[in-house]
């Protein structure tokens, strides 16, 4: 048996192109298997809408990455029209905001300024890999003690408050500071926005850091388009891999590990064609790097119980309607139309469209987020995230598929009453398809919710974090790892140092 | 389950009838939820029947599981550290099983009747672990404990009597082999097997049997010195024997609070039933290699021989420094060996490397007045107890 590659990385989604390109800069030899036909995985126009910008330390490692990104302002539709319109900038916000409420816009102030402090200590520990802490070595618990310091080092009072709102609920402190609810609604929107939670479900305040933690912690700005789409994306990492000899076979689904005195030394695909590599790199999911790669005759009790506890099941559908002309939204501009459009009117309309997913069962009365694409075309696109869609509906996708379609189309009338005439074409794609189109368990955007009991050195699991599995030569590197889903590669990245420090 | 049960603090067994009526002392505990006799009559009179003739125990109270499935020859193997894969069917092995840590859980008995089909027979419940390593094969399993009447049969005369019971060709049985009977119109599943480290053989049935085998059994015995036995007489049998118990000799895994109380099969004395080289994986492999490769096991189990005859029943043992470097886990005055007899965990190198010059510091408890007794200790084979009759075969017969 001779090894063929030195690296085989499984999935071409952005992570395990990150981790093989930064590995083959530091000459490995790298294959990437990918069972799809094309490559980027979910970083594909029919799940992503927005994104954060990809970190310096990432791109740096890659020797640059030459995308362009659009930053995106965000307005929240009213029924009557009046919208808030939101672009990440404190002063225009205070202005914006003081239109409708003068308190509100001060305390929006403070509240930003907070947040922003907390997630800033949070992000320092955002980007390297987490501590271990079954390892017990003395620079896990330093890395440990460092963010203890980081958050400790913003004051007495801040850290008080840290520790109050840490596994808080994003409602209740949306309540004790603004009075209006669509802009209560914009917030808790964002603060839920891919999670299985509700704005009253404990936690979902943490939530919101994490995300703030990647999207330059802001709450509205830090999101942003890529220029050209995801595609422009995918393609300028399919252009470094080429350049650095990364080798990619597509249409090839790995089948499982291949193993040797209970190491990992390559991989067979369902074709049967056995492939080997010094080190094997998982870009799936936690629980189809466990119990489908590796394989479940290969794990401790324990550590099946873990994954099968892993939490992942997804919420978001995406739904996209091509348009034959551009819809008239109620007192929309065109540069609204241009921005991140939010459908979730107060706190209490997201939470009853989470309550029957508490049951798998679906809200007709859904929040969105919306994009319109091509709009100065004449065949504009309109974007949709659905949320809450949950994963193995009890209803039956396949039952109430076209009747959701219609709720969150008849929904979206309210707010451009023409819509339906505008319409040629409706796909959608729920976390079930993501499950069989994506081979993502669950179908959740994140690998897994970004909660407190899979954040950090619990993520993926414990035991399985720092990016290694508990077989040796296999590793991860996708969303389901620190510091999870959004289109940041900091998950490869780190994957490849882990590799990288092995050798 | 009856309705009733759930009012009823702990449950009877199927011999209920026919033990309480042997029971001259009313004494009783609690064996995973059953109410059993700890002792009948007195246990050196029960202890000496063990040795001398036959003894009965009701061990229904055993866990037991029924695993089913085409993959159960597979899952079983995968569930312990001994290597299974060469089993024979209708055979009994000893078997002990870990966590990821490879941490000892608990040790048992599996009966493999099949590929398809075993018995696994147990102290700690475990129905849910086995549903949790479950994931992956296709296996199901059923908790058999209350629909299993179980029965040792112990000692030097337990084969003539179960051959009176109507167990034919029964001496042939090797040790750890089983077999099915049909006697008195009802199935009997016999194993040879035992928890007293003598001649021996273990009982089982459905429930609806099990008071006429209970008399069946002690009218065939009635000439072969047969009297039912309990705890306490099992407990100093089974220290003769060497046998380890959980959460008495360690501390199963899952029960331990405390991490470090936790040990590793090399800990207890259990190595020979780990197979490393075993091809396919089983629960805790990965942590066992490990510890092996790094030879960081840190206690030992051993057997001690202990000067004078007061039992060192919870002694600290101490080196020639007066160091605290183990306890002793159980302890008797065995009256067939006439030695004190102990068993003990030791901090290494002592008991591994260091044999010698280890002492015990006994109290005697004499009519409310401790007698504080500093006992030279020798290092000895666990198995203090083990007569040739054990393994003979075919079983010695006696009328």
């Amino acid at each position: 048996m001779s090894e063929n590659y030195d690296v085989i990385v499984i999935g071409a989604g952005h992570n395990g192109l990150v981790c093989a390109n930064i590995l083959a800069k530091k000459n490995r030899k790298v294959l990437i298997c990918e069972a799809r036909e094309n490559c980027g995985g979910l970083v594909e126009e029919s799940i992503t809408n927005f994104v954060p910008q990809i970190p310096l330390s990432v791109s740096s490692s890659l020797g640059g990455l030459p995308v362009k990104y659009k930053a995106k302002s965000t307005i929240a539709l009213s029924e009557s029209g009046q919208h808030i319109r939101l672009v990440g900038n404190q002063h225009i916000d205070h202005k914006v905001i003081s239109g409708f409420s003068s308190k509100d816009a001060d305390r929006y102030v403070e509240f930003h300024d907070k947040m922003s402090s907390f997630s800033k200590a949070l992000g320092s520990f955002m980007m390297a890999s987490p501590p271990r802490i079954m390892n017990n070595t003395f620079s896990d618990y330093f890395k440990l003690f460092k963010l203890g310091m980081n958050v400790r080092m913003l004051g007495k009072k801040k850290f008080n408050e840290f520790a109050r709102m840490i596994g808080l609920n994003i409602a209740d402190e949306l309540e004790d500071n603004f009075e209006n609810t669509l802009l209560q609604g914009l917030i808790a929107h964002d603060a839920v926005l891919g999670s299985n939670l509700g704005p009253r479900s404990p936690g979902s305040l943490i939530n919101l850091l994490y995300r703030m933690a990647t999207h330059d912690n802001s709450i509205f700005g830090g999101i942003y388009e890529i220029d050209g789409g995801s595609k422009a994306f995918v393609d300028t990492l399919l252009d470094i891999s080429n350049k650095n000899k990364v080798e990619i076979k597509t249409s090839s689904s790995v089948k499982r590990c291949i193993t040797e005195n209970d190491k990992a030394i390559g991989v067979e695909l369902h074709s049967g064609e056995k492939i080997y590599a010094k080190k094997i790199i998982s870009n799936a999911d936690p629980r189809s790097t466990y119990f489908s790669l590796l394989g479940t005759e290969n794990l401790d009790t324990d550590v099946k119980r873990r994954i099968k506890h892993h939490r992942s099941k997804g919420k978001v559908a995406k739904l996209s309607l091509s348009l034959n002309k551009q819809p008239e939204f109620i007192n929309c501009d065109k540069n609204d139309l241009e921005s991140r459009m939010v459908i979730a009117p107060s706190i209490d309309y997201i939470e009853e469209a989470f309550n029957p997913s508490k049951f798998d069962k679906l809200s007709m009365e859904p929040i969105l987020e919306m994009k319109l694409k091509n709009s100065d075309q004449s065949n504009p696109v309109l974007d949709i995230q659905v949320q809450y869609a949950s994963y193995g509906a009890q209803e039956g996708w396949d039952k109430i598929k076209d009747n959701y379609v219609d709720a969150v189309i008849k929904l979206i009338g309210k707010y451009a009453p023409d819509i339906q005439s505008c319409i040629e074409t409706k796909t959608i794609v729920t976390p079930d398809d993501i499950e069989k189109n994506f081979y993502v368990s669950g179908g959740h955007w994140h690998h897994g919710e970004i909660q407190i009991d899979q954040l950090f050195m619990l993520r993926p699991i414990p035991g399985a974090s720092q990016y290694r599995t508990h077989l040796d030569g296999l590793y991860m590197c996708g969303a389901g790892t620190h510091p999870g889903g959004g289109l940041t590669g900091i998950p490869g990245k780190n994957a490849a140092q882990a590799i990288l420090e092995d050798a | 389950m009856n309705r009733d049960l759930r009012f009823t603090a702990l449950k009877k067994t199927p011999f209920h009838s026919r033990t309480s009526l042997a029971s001259r002392t009313n004494k009783y505990y609690n064996w995973n939820g059953f109410t059993v006799p700890t002792e009948y009559s007195t246990t050196e009179l029960e202890y000496t029947a063990a040795r001398n003739g036959t003894s009965v125990m009701d061990l229904t109270p055993m866990c037991k599981y029924m695993i089913n499935g085409s993959d159960a020859n597979k899952f079983v193997d995968y569930l312990v550290t001994r290597d299974l894969s060469q089993m024979e069917d209708n055979t009994v092995a000893y078997i002990i099983w870990c966590n990821e840590d490879g941490k000892v859980m608990d040790d048992g008995t599996i009966f493999k009747f099949s590929n398809t089909k075993f018995m696994l027979c147990c102290a700690v419940k475990i129905y849910n672990w086995l549903h949790d390593s479950a994931e992956g094969f296709d296996v199901s399993f059923e908790d058999a404990t209350d629909t299993t009447a179980a029965l040792a049969i112990q000692g030097p005369t337990s084969c003539s009597t179960l051959k009176n019971y109507g167990a034919d060709d029964l001496e042939l049985l090797k040790p750890f082999g089983m077999k099915q009977y049909n006697i008195n119109g009802y199935d009997v599943l016999i194993s040879r097997t035992g928890f007293t480290g003598d001649l021996g053989y273990e009982l089982w049935t459905d429930p609806a049997n099990a008071e006429n085998m209970w008399d069946s059994i002690m009218e065939a015995g009635k000439e072969l010195k047969i009297r039912p036995f309990g705890m306490h007489a099992l407990e100093m049998t089974r220290i003769e024997a060497g046998f380890i118990q959980t959460n008495t000799d360690f501390m199963a895994a899952e029960d331990s609070l405390r991490p470090v109380r936790m040990r590793s099969p090399y800990e207890i004395g259990m190595g020979w039933l780990v197979h490393l080289n075993k091809e396919s994986y089983f629960v805790g492999k990965r942590a066992l290699k490990k510890e092996k490769e790094t030879g960081n096991s840190e206690r030992c189990l051993v057997g001690l021989d202990i000067d004078g005859d007061k039992p060192a029943v919870g002694s600290v043992i101490y080196n020639e420094k007066k160091e605290d470097i183990g306890i002793v886990t159980a302890a008797m005055w065995s009256p067939t060996m006439k030695r004190n007899v102990a068993l003990a965990s030791l901090k290494r190198p002592y008991g591994i490397k260091i044999k010698e010059n280890i002492f015990a510091e006994i109290y005697h408890p004499e009519e409310l007045e401790y007698k504080k007794i500093w006992a030279k200790c020798k290092v000895v084979k666990r198995q203090f107890f083990s007569p040739e009759r054990r393994n003979k075969v075919p079983a010695d017969l006696y009328e």
